[in-house]
């Protein structure tokens, strides 16, 4: 709103009489404005690149600091070979597949689906400061 | 002289939000979002009723509004490119 000389938004209401004959009703006031005052701001999407690079972003299980570990199925990390627990992954996944999983519980492609649950269950342990937190905590956000 | 006629975008394809005075319009079919003070709303609504000019806006606005200032048509044609370069009104 750039407008400064006094032709910003009129919220007041008044009563209003019209042909000396009182009005119940309160009509609002509407200031049109001067031509050089804006009313419209616009935003533009740029959250629609946002939204693509999070869903490319990638959460590495376990993260490289504990590479070997595995994932218990409350999604803790465990030691090499712990009966139960699913092994590392491969690969780290994807913002997509990360959100697909813990939203609809779908296993990424190449994925043991027995052990697709410990590790959606290592994702949202995730904190500050890990491998793939910041990747995780932007799938969080609300469009 | 008739001047330029225009409409609004449907009130399906603009989710509207008051907020303290101002007003923010969210078009889905852009994806954008605008925040819009007085009379903006007020000129979107009134271009809802149908396709109007200047002067046929202005007579639908007073049907609800007293004015304050400025009325010219110049001033409801400032409003109105605005809100066509925001793509929330078209020439009809």
């Amino acid at each position: 709103m750039s407008g400064s000389d006094n032709q910003g938004p009129v919220g007041g209401e008044r009563e209003a009489a019209e042909g000396g004959r009182f009005v119940p009703s309160r009509r609002a006031v509407l200031v049109i404005g001067a031509a050089a005052a804006s009313t419209v701001v616009t935003v533009r999407p740029a959250l629609a690149q946002t939204v693509g690079s999070v869903l490319n972003c990638e959460i590495p299980i376990p993260q490289p600091a504990a590479g070997g570990s595995y994932i218990s199925p409350q999604g803790e990390l465990v030691a090499p070979g712990t009966p139960g627990a699913a092994p590392p992954l491969g690969r780290p996944l994807r913002g997509e597949e990360v959100k697909n999983l813990l939203r609809s519980g779908t296993t990424p492609a190449g994925v043991d689906p027995t052990s697709a649950q410990a590790y959606a269950n290592y994702i949202r342990r995730l904190q500050a400061g890990m491998s793939g937190f910041t990747c995780y905590a932007s799938l969080q956000m609300p469009r | 002289m008739a001047g330029a006629r225009y409409i609004a975008e449907p009130e399906s394809e603009v989710d509207a939000v008051a907020l303290d005075g101002l007003t923010l319009l969210f078009h889905t079919p852009s994806g954008m979002t605008h925040i819009v003070a007085a009379p903006a709303p007020e000129i979107l609504d009134a271009l809802r009723g149908g396709p109007a000019d200047a002067a046929e806006l202005i007579r639908r606005l007073r049907l609800r509004f007293d004015f304050e200032g400025n009325e010219s048509e110049a001033a409801i044609h400032a409003r109105l490119d605005e809100l066509e370069a925001a793509g929330l009104v078209r020439r009809a």
